[in-house]
């Protein structure tokens, strides 16, 4: 028998607090479609992807119906296409693009990641044809994402992939100027990339995958709001230790949701059950906010002196009660901050309490990074390539996954406004130090070296 | 109605051991013994007990079944508002009618002010695990108001659905997350789960509610290890 009060607060966190499944990710294996016939291996990524993907939508509808939990997004992610056609051009991986984003309308999916290229010990024929064509095939499609792995902890930074792409960032951002530079929304450029995030833009299927696998992601950030103020409603002076062991139980359910739900789909698509995401991922609403959350814990605003402190507890609250829920994690499994996909984070921004250096820094103790930060869009490439470049040293010398989202915005100053739409956002535009000043440094290209600590065998 | 506008904290609960009872008699009513259960195979009671609830109730019939020479098998007991009730299920000794106990046990507990009811489990198909069934919680929230109950069971009752717990906390007022039902049911899998939740979506719209249809392992999977 069930208590009324485990029926009441299930209700409750389903009504008021965002409970839901934040994304059901069907990863497919297409390194058997590779090839060197452009025709012949669009042929076989459609084939691929609508078969397996047929029924993800109907089946995450059915099983979310069942028990009463919204899986809020579907999507699919692919093996690294700079893998998939290393044999093609620049201009047949855009149709490459296309082919994708035909596919991904055709099943209902509203992203579709692995426009990928893993970079972080040097550029291989295909990894610079893909490079080449992100940015014609982001702005030339609306599902399509895509990411490139600049660094790891084992291998160092590229400094060379690094520059080049700064330019191709500015580039995509110029082709859809009339879009805030929307399709730099759909990029995101990575140290030690995970192989099963199933969070968009960075979601691709690993090489050492299987043909097919479901990875979910779960949200929550109003869910640990809202545990937070009741707590402190009741007893207002609870310690932090307290705290971090409340968001620890909150973060044990929200994450038993998200493998209740991966499972019972894999299990009707017949497909294996991967890994959850514990990331507490915001949408642009009130009440789904990581922002929010900083000031429950009583700060001023995501950004002021002590965010970093709180941003470490909460992460790791979430990360342990995360693990214990569940018997596969994976993914990115942290905060995340992107600072137009959260209301609050981006209010922040138009305050002025939160600058792109403060950001940098919390990436220190969040998962992912700089993430949706709207810069001016008159940034050189250079230096944009710099902020990527300090970016990833965080996640290669303290061997964890940071990565980058910036969004030079074509013709905006800092102060202004971007607006992508959707649930990319919106956000007033940060100003960045030196933006377009000179940079030998990063022109110098090459490779940082791997830090001592990657020496473990 | 279960509660009046205004009132707080009204609560009722029903919950089903294996065989439900239909007594509509709370004042120390008892069934007639069904003939061949004295005795040998199966000679078991069901008793429920109400009173104004106080310390030393269950110690009392406790007390009084044992010295019936009764052996307790099964008790659910609760409090709604000031009011206890308990249901017992009891094995009797050889020879003993439910009858016999219903007189022993009143004896002892009627000066103590609590109502007893007493009838022969029956034994035979076991109707509410006829066949595989899903575990559903159906939760409706909205205006107190009469037939509430009535008219959202009816739906489950034609769909052949079982409910096995049963649940209402009703605080009066207009707020309906003041007034809420809960059942808990089995809903077979032959039963078109769709039509079920379609028929009781309609339901809940002429009555003003909002309705949840889920699956029970959502609640444990969020609140248990």
């Amino acid at each position: 028998m069930l208590t009324d009060r485990e029926i009441l607060s299930t209700l409750e966190m389903l009504k008021n607090e965002n409970l839901d499944v934040r994304t059901v990710t069907l990863g497919i294996n297409l390194l058997d479609c590779a090839g060197s016939d452009l025709n012949h291996v669009r042929r076989r990524i459609a084939e691929r992807v609508m078969g397996l993907a047929g029924k993800l939508v109907p089946v995450c509808e059915r099983v979310g119906q069942k028990y009463g939990i919204p899986v809020v997004n579907k999507r699919i992610a692919v093996s690294p296409i700079a893998v998939v056609g290393a044999a093609l051009s620049p201009a047949d991986l855009v149709e490459i693009a296309r082919t994708l984003d035909a596919a991904a309308r055709e099943v209902h999916v509203d992203f579709i990641g692995g426009f990928s290229a893993l970079v972080e010990k040097g550029l291989a024929r295909g990894d610079r044809s893909l490079i080449a064509a992100i940015p014609e095939a982001l702005s030339a499609t609306e599902r399509v994402c895509a990411s490139v792995n600049v660094a790891s902890t084992r291998a160092g930074i590229n400094m060379d992939a690094v520059l080049l792409l700064g330019q191709t960032i500015r580039r995509a951002a110029e082709l859809t100027a009339g879009r805030d530079g929307a399709a730099c929304t759909k990029l995101c450029i990575f140290a030690n990339i995970p192989e099963d995030i199933p969070f968009m833009a960075g979601a691709y299927l690993g090489i050492g995958e299987a043909d097919a696998v479901i990875n979910v992601g779960v949200s929550g950030p109003g869910v640990v709001k809202k545990a937070i103020d009741r707590a402190l409603g009741i007893r207002p002076n609870l310690d932090l230790g307290s705290l971090s062991e409340l968001i620890k139980k909150t973060a044990y359910k929200v994450t038993r949701v998200g493998e209740l739900i991966g499972r019972e789909v894999a299990e009707q698509l017949g497909i294996a059950f991967g890994v959850v995401d514990l990331s507490l991922a915001p949408t642009p609403h009130v009440g789904d906010s990581v922002g929010e959350i900083f000031q429950s814990l009583g700060l001023l605003a995501i950004g002021v002196p002590g965010t970093t402190a709180a941003l470490a507890l909460l992460n790791d609250a979430v990360k342990k009660g995360g693990a214990f829920a569940s018997s596969r994690v994976g993914g990115l499994s942290g905060a995340f901050i992107p600072v137009s996909e959260d209301l609050n984070i981006s209010e922040a921004a138009r305050n002025g309490h939160l600058c792109l250096e403060k950001l940098e820094a919390i990436t220190s103790v969040c998962s992912v990074g700089l993430d949706m930060v709207a810069i001016p869009g008159d940034t050189s490439p250079e230096t944009i390539s710099a902020i990527i470049a300090d970016e990833m040293a965080i996640g290669v010398i303290n061997n964890k996954t940071t990565a980058a989202r910036l969004i030079p915005v074509p013709g905006k100053a800092a102060g202004e406004h971007a607006y992508f739409g959707g649930l990319m956002g919106q956000s007033t535009i940060l100003p960045v130090n030196n933006a377009r000043g000179d940079n030998p440094f990063i022109r110098r290209g090459g490779f940082i070296p791997a830090p001592i600590h990657s020496l473990k065998n | 109605m279960l509660a009046r506008p205004g009132q707080t904290g009204a609560e009722f609960q029903t919950r089903k051991t294996k065989h439900e009872t239909h007594s509509t008699s709370l004042h120390f009513g008892w069934t007639t013994t069904p003939r061949g259960l004295r005795g040998t195979e199966m000679n078991k009671a069901i008793l429920s007990i109400l009173g104004r609830d106080r310390p030393g109730i269950v110690a009392a019939v406790s007390r009084a079944l044992f010295q019936q020479n009764c052996n307790i098998e099964n008790v659910s007991q609760m409090m709604l508002q000031t009011e206890f009730a308990g249901i017992f299920i009891v094995s009797m000794p050889p020879g003993t009618s439910a009858e016999d106990l219903h007189h022993g046990i009143c004896s002892r507990l009627a000066p103590l002010g609590l109502h007893v009811h007493t009838k022969p489990c029956e034994s035979g198909e076991d109707h509410c695990t006829a066949g595989p069934c899903e575990p559903f919680v159906i939760t409706t929230r909205g205006p107190d108001r009469k037939g509430l109950v009535a008219d959202v069971s009816e739906v489950i009752a034609r769909h052949g659905v079982n409910i096995t717990h049963l649940q209402a906390v009703f605080k009066g007022g207009d707020d309906p997350g003041d007034n809420i039902m809960i059942y808990e049911v089995d809903v077979p899998t032959v039963v078109d789960q769709q039509a079920l939740a379609r028929d009781l979506r309609t339901q809940a719209e002429a009555l003003k509610l909002e309705i949840n249809i889920q699956h029970r392992n959502i609640f444990e999977t969020l609140h248990r290890i």
